[in-house]
Order: structure tokens, then sequence, then C-alpha cells
């Protein structure tokens, strides 16, 4: 950070943000647009003439938008309270704890996130359709374990590894139990890795397309991007609709993004750069 | 480490007890179905076929079928015996007793005699059968026996259908049909699909698509990410809201980005399309996502619009690793801004940059979503990538053994990128923390 920003610095920065930036733009005049400026020389107008917020309306009223909200809220939540859950134990282990053949089993688990879905989705659908699981919560919920478990136990282990051992040292030279230095120590100490770690499993879950396809096809239990994915004109692409949905599901997007901006760029980057 | 081992065994015990779960978890979850795809594979299990719905290896018998068809066979034959013309009557009465012999193949096998025997009682009941009394295994030549015994019975019931000599011929024929279809045969086909796929055309031009897909889109994304990481490594007003805009890509789902890259590319109200058009890029808006080139185009644009961002975060990261004295003393060194990018900040990035391409290149060779969704693999194929092709296998065909066999191949061939890019990073990429 040694160089000052120039003007050129600032037209660079201006056309990269614009390239950024533009399809949300553009798909947020189209949401207010009304159906009659949505075709011919009006669809490139920048600012619509007759701004209406139908489109939003449509998307509650005509099609179970609220629905797809509430499941993949569901799914999403649940996956990643019972995969932190998990993962944070385990984490714990391999950051603290002394025993042979963490490697390895760091190792699987980097193997297991690199695995694409598509190989496991024919045993686990056939799974799923015997024991009448196909469309519903859990449904998704248990592959989605599959993805979720590797990405909360990769990178809590990078962030628990971070917590320094003379903490817990000190606590128990000053008489705390195993269990309350645990608890009174390393824990506050673990709690913004955590957080940091459910935020990335929660989107990764939020915005997980190929097994909440083939698994919950009915209307009511379509998640959000698969709801959007499908949503169906009588004779048109309902372009319209689909902008307010994107507007509507981009807008809590954005203030997540804005909260948790320092936590979330250092989840994606703990575990590419070495300190 | 640091610490000493205090509490000796039971700190190695508790530290297996805790990563315990998780580990089962992956195990059922995540690495046993990829095993069974490789298993489902090699059978030809088809989700639209009762009898192919599982994989067998051996003969075997629906019960639930067979009991709903052969006793009402025999009594329709029975009655269609008694309204028959004479002509017909021997003919009829061979065709049963054809059926009669095959049931008394069959229900020699006492297993299926019994099972058959509470089967029918639940049936009449009303009550679904269980699982475990649905299907019996059969020896191979009585399997054959009783088919071949009924096959000729049917041809013989579906000649006389033909003549119009039948009172109910539907009901007589559809009978023998559900008969037939109770029978199971072994459906492994071994190596098969793989043989086929290797011949396969579609197959390779998948492949080759996903190829191009993942080569271009990842050095684009690597290039741009690059750039742009450079641009922003620096003091500047308004930083925390760049990074946070640059976020913004990276959280949205990729479905909903594909969707409204398809409407901006649309042929006729697509902004994007309207603007390439006017820079005389393509000739007529439908071109970008009609045409095999252009339509590949559009899937690579939207992949780098969305992925970029991703990449210069990961990228600015290492950036800020570099320690700024090396590129002090570079300076009173004499050595140029260029000479100072090749010599520190590329080597120096090594590491960051190849888990970045890492990450990138596996999310990009098992693309899904932004594909389905911006052109369903079209046109003509020229945008289908092999995870697509599987999909398609098993969903729109429900052709699952086909399928996972393709699923297996996209398995590998992660597997063959993630060793080379492993061997490449040596063991920066695991290493489980004593040694720093």
């Amino acid at each position: 950070m040694r160089k000052n920003a120039g003007v050129l610095f600032y037209f660079f920065l201006a056309v990269f943000l614009i390239a950024v930036l533009f399809p949300f733009l553009w798909v947020a005049v189209t949401s207010i647009k009304p159906p009659g400026e949505l075709f011919g020389a009006d669809a490139f107008k920048l600012i619509p003439d007759n701004p209406t917020f139908e489109n939003f309306v449509k998307v509650f009223t005509l099609r179970p938008f609220g629905s797809y909200l509430w499941n993949s809220t569901v799914v999403a939540v649940v996956t990643t309270a019972y995969c932190i859950f998990v993962a944070s134990i385990a984490a714990y282990a391999i950051a603290r704890l002394k025993f042979r053949g963490k490697s390895l089993i760091l190792g699987i688990v980097l193997a297991v996130s690199m695995f694409p879905q598509i190989a496991t989705i024919s045993p686990i659908f056939m799974f799923m359709q015997n024991v009448g699981l196909t469309n519903s919560y859990l449904g998704l919920i248990i592959p989605y374990t599959t993805f979720a478990l590797p990405l909360a136990l990769w990178n809590m282990t990078n962030f628990f590894r971070k917590i320094p051992y003379e903490l817990e040292e000190a606590a128990k030279m000053d008489g705390a139990t195993t269990w309350q230095a645990l608890w009174k120590v390393i824990f506050p100490l673990a709690v913004p890795g955590t957080f940091t770690t459910a935020i990335l499993v929660f989107i990764a879950a939020w915005n997980e397309f190929f097994f909440a396809l083939t698994i919950n096809t009915d209307e009511n239990m379509k998640t959000v991007p698969v709801g959007i994915a499908l949503f169906q004109g009588r004779y048109t692409i309902p372009w319209a609709e689909i902008s307010a949905a994107a507007v509507i599901v981009t807008i809590p997007l954005v203030i997540m993004v804005l909260l948790f901006q320092r936590r979330i760029v250092a989840g994606l980057t703990s575990g590419a750069v070495k300190e | 480490m640091k610490k000493r081992n205090r509490r000796g065994l039971s700190e190695r015990n508790l530290g297996y007890l805790l990563v315990l779960p998780a580990m089962i978890l992956i195990l059922v979850i995540a690495i046993y179905p990829v095993v069974r795809s490789f298993w489902l594979s090699l059978y030809d299990v088809r989700l639209n076929d009762p009898t192919k719905l599982e994989t067998h290896s051996n003969y075997g018998i629906d019960v639930e079928r067979y009991a709903n068809s052969m006793p009402f066979l025999i009594s329709s034959l029975n009655k269609e015996i008694g309204k028959a013309e004479e002509g017909n009557k021997d003919r009829l009465t061979s065709a049963k007793e054809k059926v009669e012999k095959a049931r008394s193949v069959l229900e020699s096998n006492p297993q299926l005699a019994e099972q058959y025997k509470k089967v029918d009682e639940i049936l009449f009941e009303g009550k679904n059968v269980p699982e475990n009394l649905q299907f019996v295994e059969l020896q191979e030549e009585k399997a054959q026996e009783a088919t071949q015994l009924i096959t000729e019975a049917r041809k013989e019931l579906k000649a006389l259908e033909k003549a119009e000599a039948l009172d109910q011929p539907k009901r007589v024929v559809g009978l023998s049909n559900g008969l037939l279809s109770s029978f199971i045969e072994p459906n492994f086909v071994g190596l098969k699909y793989y043989e086929k796929y290797f011949k396969d055309p579609r197959m390779w031009d998948s492949l080759n698509n996903t190829v191009v897909f993942t080569v271009i889109s990842v050095a684009l994304e690597l290039v741009f990410g690059l750039a742009i990481a450079l641009l922003i490594n620096r003091q500047f007003f308004g930083r925390g809201l760049v990074r946070a805009s640059v976020l913004i890509p990276w959280a949205l789902p990729t479905a909903v980005a594909a969707l409204m890259w398809k409407f901006m590319f649309d042929g006729q109200n697509g902004v994007m399309a309207k603007i390439f058009t006017d820079l005389g890029l393509i000739p007529d808006m439908g071109t970008l996502l009609t045409t095999k080139f252009w339509s590949m185009f559009a899937v690579i644009f939207a992949d780098v619009w969305k992925t970029t961002p991703f990449m210069a975060l990961l990228l600015l990261a290492g950036l800020q690793t570099i320690p700024n004295n090396l590129y002090e003393a570079a300076e009173v060194d004499g050595a140029s801004k260029i000479q100072q990018f090749f010599k520190i900040t590329l080597p120096m990035l090594r590491t960051t940059i190849l888990v970045a391409l890492l990450f990138r290149t596996l999310d990009a060779f098992r693309v899904f979503d932004l594909i389905f969704v911006l052109t369903g693999g079209g046109p003509a194929n020229a945008t289908e990538t092999i995870s697509v092709y599987a999909y398609k296998t098993m969903f729109a065909q429900m052709n699952f053994g086909a399928g996972s066999a393709l699923a297996v191949i996209v398995f590998f061939c992660i597997a063959i990128i993630s060793i080379l890019f492993v061997k490449l990073l040596g063991r920066d990429l695991i290493s489980d923390g004593s040694g720093k």
C-alpha cells in the first residue's frame, strides 16, 4: 500500500466498478418497468417512463416466491447450524489436540470439498426417492453436508490454529480446569472465526442449485435459485418478474456484504494465503 | 508444538473422538455416494423401468407383480376358453397350459411359494407389500424356462387378439405383459457404458466444451483478477465500498447471475446484445445465443463477470503479505516496475495463484448452474459441458447407469486436475500446523 491514487487510477476503478455493477443496475431498472416498456425501443431505456412496483407484487401473488424464500431460509439455516456444530468440534481437535493422522484427515476433507456434485447425485437421489425424502427439507439438508461440512471444517481449522496456545496455558496456570479454559478463554476467541465460517456456509447453502433442482421438484418445495430459474411465462420468459425476484434476492445480500465484508474476505482468503 | 502432552493417551483418544462425527458424516454422505456411483455405472439402472430400478446381480421375480397377474391370467384364460369358438379352444388351452407350467416351475421354489401366499393375503387386504417380501431370487434356468413359456403363451394370445378371437383381448394380453414384467434379469453391464462413451462423439464434444470453458474463463479471470488486485492494492478513497461491491457478484446465486445475463444477452431485448451489435462485434442481436462460437463466448463472459472479483480478492490478500521492503530494495537497486512485477510480485504470489487457480479450475470444470440456466447446453449442444450431459442422461432419460458413468468420468477428470495442482503446490496446501 505504498502507491497513491492518481486520476488514471480512478478512471480504471470506475471502469471496473461499472463492469461489476452494471448488470445489477440494469436488472433493477427492468424490475420497475411496466409490461409495455419491456419490448422494442423502450427495452433499452435507462429510465422507465412509468415506473411501477407491479412486478414485485406479482412475484409474491402469482408465484410461490414466499415459499421459495422460506424453503431456502430453513434449509440454509439448518445446514449451517448443524455443519458448524459438527465441524467446530472436529476443528478444535485438529487445531489444538495432539494426535496422529491430522494431515490425512485434512487431506480427505480437502479432497471431498473438490468432489463434483454430479458424481454423488445418482445414489443420493435414488436413496431420497426410496425413503421418501424427495421434496422435503431433510432431502436437501442431508446432501448439502457434502459441501458444507468440508467447507466449515477446513475454514474453522484454519481459524482455530491462529488462537495462541499460550492463553489456554496461562488460564490453566491460574488454576482453571480444562473445561473452564475451553469455555472462558478458547470459546470467546473462537467466535469470530466460527461466525465467519457460518456466513460462508450459509451463502453456499443458500446458493446451491444442483441438489435443489433434482431433489425438490415440487413447486412449493423449491428453493430460491431453482424457483427463479424455472419461472415460466405463458408465451415468453417473464423477464420483469425475474428481475424483480433478482432484486429481492440481491438486497439482503448487499446488506450482508456491507455488514460482514471484512469477515467474508478473511474467510475466503484464509486457506489461500499463508501468513 | 509448544504444548506439552499432559493428558497423554487420553488427549489422543479425545482427538479421535471429536473428529469422529465429522468423519463419519463425510464418509457416509460424500465418499460412499461416489463409490456407489461407480458401482451404479456398471449396471443398466433406469428409473423409468420398474424392473431396472436397482442393481440386480441375479435373476429374480417381483412377487407383488406376480401375485397381481399370474392368478388373474389363468382365471381369465379359463373364461376365454369357455367362450371361445371350437377352433381356438385348443390354442387357448395350450397357452393356458404353458402359463400353468411356468407357474409350477416357479412355485417349485419354496421361498416363492411361501412369499407369494403372504403377499397375496396382504394384497387382498388392500395393504402395501413390505420391502422384505417384494422380491425373490430365482435360479437362472428356472427363470429362463418360465420366461420362455410365458413369452410363447403371450405370442399365441397376441395372434388370437389379432384374429379377434378373444372376448377381452386387452385384459388377457395386458396380464401376460404384466406377468412378464415381473421377472427381473441381472442388469450388470460391466464397463459397457465406458466403452460406449469412449466412442460417443457427444461425450468428446462435451468434454471439449468443458475444457475450452475452463481454460479460457480461468485464464481470463486470473489476468483480470491480478490486474484488479494490483489496481486496488493501495490506499484510496472508498476502499471499503469497492471491496463490498466486488463481493456482490461472488455472493449472488450463480443461477440468478446466469438469468440476469440470459436476459441481457437476449436476442430481442437484451441490452448487452444491443451493445455488442452497436459496437459491430456481432452482425445482429440474435447471434449471441444462437451460434456456436458466440454462445460459448456468452457463457465465458458471464462466468468471468461472476468470479473475477473472487480471484481479485484472493490475489489481493496474497499481495498484502509481500513485505514492502522488497520493493524498496529493488527500487534502490534501480529495478523498473516491470522488473519488480516479474522478479518480486509473481514469485511471491506463486502459492496464492496456484491455490486460486486450483479452486477456480475445479469449479469451472464441474460447471453446471451457469450453463444449465443460461443456454441449457445449446445451441445444438455447443455449450454442453460434461456435467450437463450427465444431468440430461440421468434426469431427462432417467438412465441412471449411463449417467453415473459420465459422472464418474467427471470425477476422474477432477481427480487428475487436483493431483496435478497438489503436486505443484507440494505440502503448502495441507500442513497440520506443526511445522509453523
